[in-house]
């Protein structure tokens, strides 16, 4: 071998003892949690998002390991293993991103169908409610019905006769009261109901009498059904006199059914 | 002849070699130089990226440290130990970035699943019937 070869050749040798120093074979810690950091984020199922940090993670790893077995300076050794964790660290957080982003898309999925459920909740129980309401008109309809009500052009009309009341007076006789009751709780149903309360006379007395007492006949029949709780907006009560007859005021037959008072619910 | 030659020369630059890498070189390259600076634009990205939030504020701090650690070493012209530290420092920046950037999603997905929930517990309590 040429001498100067030789030089050379010790030369190189020198060099790489000084750089490499004391090699220790003990374990490092910085080797074995670089290791641990790596392999976590190689196998994490989002890996893909971090696919070149993870790549030079392996690569500074690999770098580390290799000059442990060879003996390497522990400074190069630890240098490798710590850039091998800060690139599993960043390559982690971005996993972690990912599967937070992952979180936030599969969350507005869910957040719309909770809202879509809630809306067809919403549907059903408003169709539940014009169920209800419509149950509850029909029954409006049956109540009025038993009560003898008669169609009419100007809406459903009951008609409290003469022998409901006082002979000459306003007050309602205890008799009336079961159709007032009656009366009252239709109209507490359906706030919307309107009544008009009209009272009616026969021929006999003077005008004035009459139009006074079937204002009075009305009015009563008015308070009876504020004290059954049917709020005031539901009710007008007028009176008519005798203006308005039913039947002929020549016989007491056709002048008891003119002496009535009417409820239309419009 | 010719290969004394050769060898002399390879030589002397093995011996140039090895005096750079034991006492650093008289003039620093242009590369480190630019690494640093690079690393510094890094660090100073990462700051206006997390601003004042706490997530990723160690992991700033240690990369400003670091980074004046490499300049120091840029100084001594000790080029080596300034190349890794500019390279850790660059990484402690990447790391606080992408450790603001996760707590900032964690923190939307925390927020969109809460907002699911309370619509979740609203449409539960309006399918209660209505008070008649």
């Amino acid at each position: 071998m040429n001498p100067l070869r030789l030089v050379v050749s010790s030369s190189g040798a020198a060099m790489m003892l000084l750089l490499s120093g004391c090699a220790s074979t003990q374990r490092m810690e910085e080797l074995d949690t670089a290791g641990a950091l790596v392999s976590q984020v190689e196998t994490s199922p989002r890996a893909g998002v971090a696919a070149a940090e993870i790549a030079e993670a392996r690569k500074s790893l690999d770098r580390a390991n290799r000059l442990a077995e060879s003996r390497g300076k522990r400074e190069d050794i630890q240098f490798e293993a710590g850039i091998a964790s800060k690139y599993a660290q960043i390559a982690n957080e971005k996993i972690l991103t990912a599967q937070a982003r992952d979180a936030i898309e599969k969350g507005s999925a869910e957040r719309q169908s909770v809202l879509v459920q809630a809306r067809e909740r919403e549907a059903q129980r408003a169709q539940a409610q014009a169920d209800a309401a419509a149950q509850r008109a029909s029954s409006l309809e049956q109540e009025l019905a038993d009560l003898k009500a008669k169609k009419t052009d100007r809406g459903l009309v009951v008609t409290l006769g003469d022998v409901l009341f006082d002979t000459a007076r306003a007050t309602l006789q205890p008799g009336a009261y079961a159709t007032v009751d009656r009366l009252a709780a239709v109209l507490k149903e359906d706030p919307s109901r309107h009544v008009l309360i009209e009272g009616h006379t026969d021929s006999v007395g003077s005008d004035e009498y009459n139009q006074s007492l079937s204002e009075r006949r009305a009015a009563s029949v008015q308070a009876a059904l504020f004290e059954r709780g049917v709020a005031s907006s539901q009710i007008t009560a007028i009176g008519k006199g005798e203006s308005t007859p039913v039947a002929s005021n020549d016989g007491p037959g056709g002048r008891q059914q003119n002496r009535r008072v009417e409820l239309i619910f419009q | 002849m010719m290969n004394a030659t050769i060898s002399r020369t390879h030589l002397l630059a093995s011996g140039a070699i090895t005096v750079c890498l034991l006492s650093a070189c008289g003039s620093v390259s242009d590369l480190t130089k630019e690494r640093l600076a690079r690393t510094e634009t890094s660090v100073q990205q990462a700051q206006q990226s997390i601003g004042n939030s706490e997530v990723g504020a160690m992991d700033l701090q240690r990369a400003r440290d670091t980074l004046a650690q490499a300049q120091a070493a840029l100084k001594d012209k000790n080029e080596q130990q300034a190349v890794r530290l500019a390279q850790q420092a660059q990484l402690d920046a990447e790391l606080a970035v992408a450790k603001s950037q996760s707590a900032a999603a964690r923190k939307a997905a925390d927020e969109v699943q809460a907002s699911t929930q309370t619509l979740r517990e609203e449409a539960s309590r309006t399918t209660t019937p209505p008070d008649r």
